[in-house]
């Protein structure tokens, strides 16, 4: 698990990385109901579901993510999410239309997801030990934590190159291999990053 | 990786609710033109965070040196020591800036004609994006070394990689009227900047005129008919 601290903000991230998920339709399941459920039961079980679930498929690197972390972190301390919490925004900001139903698809856990990747993000103190989190993570997720590097093994790049609308571009014209992983992970991280300015 | 923070500071001569519009929209001119010249394969340096409320843009920090420190002038001389990030507190070496002027393209391992050609080619593609600039000189062009490893996508015996910043005043335009007006406001800035300007800019031109091709002889002629008119011209005839 990678954990780091914005201490401008007060705030701690914790992201952690699962392959061989054998539970993601069941996760989503609990997702989806945790959203409606009423009372304590239903505050405590969004309390345990409490981070956002990626599916790595479109991850090109932990820049991305972090830069979506970061931009979602902002929303929420100027109190303009656009989705329910900070969690959702971070998958919100991922995807680069408007479209909240369809970042969840394209960005979220579904049922065909075998890698995962867990990001929890504390906004205020208190903030929990990255012990007490990982006990949790794995309690939750019937994966193998795995170490970030392993982040990029399963992004589908032509998939990403679809979604972020980067196939006509100039620059990739006849650029193949690590050359283009380069370029198209710096036009996912600037375009993330411009998503609240793009036209 | 270090980031750059660029600031835009309220400016309080301006009616507040005025300037949160206006630094919001420049920032997002600058940012949104940075990614689109990234596609075109721009040399630009990358956008990493867009901070609206607090006036912040968050860019690639870009380890170089502006071209205007090395093309060098006579006003701004440099001290061998310096750099520009430096907060002057060691201000003693003064005698040695009068005698001694640096040559900072050693460093980078190119000559003055290739930093020249450099320029002229990243403006083309700037312009072959149809992003005007808006404010080009020689202190909104950054030169850096180029690990050999970084990119394939310029010929890969240069040792150094020309990038252009500053994209704050930039807009979007296909007229070639635009573009000439872009390139004399560089014309300008290099006479003013520095010595024996002309054919340093000529050579500028080569390269843009190369690299732009056939869209080259509209925007030629716009820029000899932009020079007739620019300022200080008196308009007989």
């Amino acid at each position: 698990m990678y954990s780091y601290a914005i201490p401008h903000l007060d705030a701690t991230i914790h992201i952690a990385l699962y392959e061989n998920v054998s539970n993601s339709e069941e996760l989503l399941k609990r997702i989806i109901a945790a959203s409606t459920l009423e009372g304590d039961e239903g505050d405590i079980e969004r309390a345990t579901l409490n981070y956002a679930f990626v599916d790595p498929t479109l991850v090109t690197s932990l820049t991305q993510l972090q830069t979506a972390v970061y931009h979602a972190l902002l929303s929420s301390s100027q109190s303009n999410l656009r989705t329910k919490t900070v969690h959702s925004e971070i998958i919100y900001i991922l995807n680069p239309t408007n479209n909240i139903t369809e970042a969840l698809r394209r960005f979220g856990v579904s049922k065909s997801t075998r890698s995962l990747i867990l990001i929890r993000v504390n906004e205020r103190p208190p903030h929990p030990s990255i012990e007490e989190l990982e006990t949790a993570m794995n309690d939750l997720v019937n994966g193998e934590p795995v170490e970030l590097d392993r982040l990029s093994a399963v992004t589908d790049w032509a998939a990403v190159r679809k979604v972020y609308k980067l196939n006509g571009d100039v620059v990739l014209a006849g650029v193949k291999g690590d050359e283009e992983k380069r370029i198209v992970n710096e036009l996912v991280i600037s375009t993330v990053a411009t998503k609240s300015v793009a036209a | 990786k270090p980031i750059l923070l660029k600031y835009r500071f309220p400016k309080t001569y301006r009616h507040h609710s005025l300037n949160a519009s206006i630094t919001k929209q420049r920032i997002g001119t600058e940012a949104r033109a940075l990614v689109r010249c990234r596609k075109f394969g721009v040399k630009v340096p990358g956008v990493r965070m867009v901070d609206l409320e607090n006036g912040l843009l968050g860019i690639e920090w870009i380890d170089g040196m502006s071209v205007r420190q090395i093309l060098g002038g006579g006003a701004d001389d440099d001290l061998p020591e310096g750099d520009d990030d430096e907060d002057g507190a060691d201000g003693e070496d003064d005698t040695e800036a009068d005698d001694e002027r640096v040559d900072h393209l050693e460093k980078f391992g190119i000559s003055q004609d290739i930093l020249l050609s450099l320029i002229g080619t990243e403006i083309a593609k700037m312009h072959r994006a149809d992003i005007i600039h808006g404010d080009l000189t020689t202190s909104n062009m950054m030169l850096r070394t180029r690990s050999p490893s970084s990119t394939s996508s310029s010929p890969p015996s240069l040792s150094a990689e020309l990038l252009l910043i500053d994209f704050g005043l930039s807009s979007a335009s296909s007229m070639p009227e635009d573009k000439a007006v872009d390139l004399y406001v560089l014309e300008r800035a290099f006479s003013s900047t520095h010595p024996d300007s002309e054919p340093l800019f000529a050579k500028v031109l080569d390269a843009y005129g190369k690299e732009t091709g056939a869209k080259w002889p509209a925007i030629e002629k716009r820029l000899d008919e932009v020079r007739i008119r620019g300022r200080k011209r008196s308009m007989v005839g």
